[in-house]
């Protein structure tokens, strides 16, 4: 705007110029240089501003591309219009989780004083406010580095407290409170990985051994571990890094790379279900660790999706060997996690890494490919939109 | 105490045993048994299942072993980011201005031309940028994060100065037998 301001001086002293030139005497041409009366006005000047941040919608994705060649950065895009709606400011390798108002944006990373070397600091930064500002940092005794695993990172169902897992050097989960702004304390889960929030304040991790490390606090706050049975083949069949669970409910599906699901009731003291195979779910036999056996198998970085409400699984699925579970799959396959039934098989334009499905009643789904984003219709399949974006490491939705 | 057919038929024949062989015979035997135990891993039995061939992998059917260049290469069964050999390094060695990590994920691979499994450590080197060249993503037996030992996906610069991840080597160790 400032340079449409400033031709319009130069235009002006011109005039000015060839009036005083011509001795003002020919008073036709003063007429000819008066403005028409109906011109709308110029804006002539204007304050910049940052764009007001009204919370993650119900169809808003956000996710991060946090890879060494990407670098980091959370983003989040209008499902609908697939217009970017912002950008926050991340390190490579870290993890993000919103807050129950979808409004406070936490995000679990590391940095060094010196770029690639100095002091490291792991902390937990915080962003919120009007404009998705950050709003300060949680320093962290520690977090492991590896790269984008949804479940080395999670808030309580409340919001109340985040846990962080930590592998510095033996592993561990720090639990945060997020209300006070301090580390409460480290569990040590020895053996054992990841974070999977239930209840008020408890966790589960995946043991090495096949097995859950169950955390629960007693009203002083002092944790203990206790591990479960061991319900899965760790060696020939382990359940996969990125398996779903909803914490509100406890509800989890460990998923294994062969595709058998495990249902555990996420608790103090949890409860087994069946495990039922997805490939038996679409009428065919149940993949197997076999070397030469290329059938169906679920794959991908993220390639689960749960819907609770409506009871939905939509799995990324593709044709491969044994121990191919990072393939990106070329079908969303749509199964019923109580009947244990096939719903639909759904191609996807381009294979897809990862998935989501908004929590809503219109729900999306969004399938990510390398470079591209597709939405597509969560009760139809229909493809919608797409668009290209950076390629991204995790995603997150609204009511996760 | 109600005792099961196990039980009586347990107590037959150890009473038909002790009618039949003196204490001091059972001894002996006994004793040449533990004698002979160090020589059965060389009688022929145990060479022959030395020599046979591990058994193959979907991988390792496809490997071939000319081109550490190439994401097939044998050794790079479990690989997970940038080959070395494209960045300045070798398959065993870090471009200059990176730093090998001491620590790595250990996994096993099959030499197509001898079809014996050999021991693998997929070392990272570490403080220069991301190289960005043969990226290759291998998962054959690589196990999720919460068993470490075999992850790929872990940034394995513990122990240097810095975690800035640059490329990755597949160093042998051993026979995995």
């Amino acid at each position: 705007m400032k340079r449409i301001a400033y031709r319009t001086g130069i235009a002006a002293g011109a005039a000015l110029v060839l009036l005083v030139g011509a001795g003002l005497a020919m008073p036709a041409w003063g007429a000819a240089l008066t403005p028409p009366t109906h011109t709308p006005p110029v804006l002539q000047s204007e304050m910049a501003g940052v764009t007001a941040f009204n919370g993650l919608t119900a169809h808003d994705l956000s996710y991060s591309a946090m890879d060494g060649l990407e670098g980091g950065g959370v983003r989040i895009i209008n499902g609908d219009t697939l217009q970017d709606v912002a950008t926050v400011y991340s390190s490579q390798y870290a993890n993000f989780a919103w807050a129950p108002d979808d409004r406070t944006l936490y995000i679990s990373e590391t940095y060094w004083t010196l770029g690639n070397r100095g002091k490291r600091e792991d902390v937990l930064s915080i962003y919120g406010g009007p404009t998705l500002a950050n709003e300060g940092e949680i320093a962290l005794p520690g977090r492991l580095i590896s790269d984008p695993k949804t479940h080395t990172f999670a808030l309580s169902p409340d919001g109340h407290y985040g846990y962080v897992y930590s592998f510095q050097p033996a592993p561990a989960v720090s639990v945060i409170d997020l209300h006070a702004r301090k580390v409460l304390t480290s569990v040590e889960v020895p053996g054992c990985g990841l974070v999977f929030p239930f209840g008020k304040r408890g966790f589960a991790s995946l043991c090495a051994d096949g097995s859950l490390a169950v955390a629960d606090v007693d009203p002083q706050g002092h944790y203990t571990v206790r591990r479960t049975k061991r319900f899965f083949d760790v060696m020939h069949d382990p359940v996969m890094d990125e398996s779903v669970a909803d914490e509100h409910s406890g509800r989890a599906l460990f998923i294994t790379y062969d595709g058998w699901v495990h249902p555990v009731h996420l608790a103090d003291n949890p409860r087994f279900g069946k495990p039922w195979s997805i490939e038996e779910a679409a009428g065919m036999s149940p993949a197997t660790s076999h070397v030469g056996q290329i059938t169906w198998r679920p794959g991908g970085q993220v390639p689960f999706a749960y819907e609770p409400s409506r009871h939905r699984l939509f799995v990324l699925m593709h044709e491969g060997p044994a121990w191919s579970f990072e393939k990106p799959g070329r079908q969303i396959w749509v199964l019923d996690t109580r009947t244990h039934r096939l719903l639909d098989r759904w191609a996807v334009p381009e294979s897809a890494y990862l998935v989501a499905v908004t929590q809503d009643t219109h729900p999306l789904l969004f399938a990510l490919s390398h470079q591209w984003l597709w939405v597509m219709n969560a009760e139809s399949g229909a493809v919608g939109r797409a668009t290209q974006i950076v390629a991204p490491g995790l995603v997150r939705v609204r009511g996760e | 105490m109600q005792r099961s057919d196990l039980d009586k038929w347990s107590e037959r024949l150890t009473r038909r045993l002790a009618g039949r062989v003196s204490r001091r015979s059972m001894l002996s035997r006994f004793g040449a048994l533990l004698v002979a135990a160090p020589l059965f891993p060389l009688l022929p039995v145990q060479r022959a299942r030395a020599a046979e061939p591990a058994q193959g992998t979907d991988f390792s059917r496809a490997a071939q072993t000319h081109d550490d260049t190439a994401c097939n290469y044998w050794r790079y069964c479990g690989i997970d980011g940038n080959l070395c050999s494209c960045c300045g390094g070798s398959v065993h060695s870090c471009p200059p201005g990176s730093q090998p990590s001491p620590t790595s994920w250990i996994g096993s691979c099959i030499n197509p031309d001898d079809q014996r499994a050999y021991l693998i450590a997929y070392r990272d080197c570490c403080g220069a940028n991301e190289c960005n060249k043969c990226s290759c993503l291998n998962t054959d037996h690589a196990m999720p994060i919460y068993r470490p030992q075999a992850n790929n996906h872990i940034i394995w610069c513990f122990g240097t100065n810095s975690f800035e991840y640059h490329c990755s080597m597949a160093v042998l160790v051993g026979l995995a037998e």
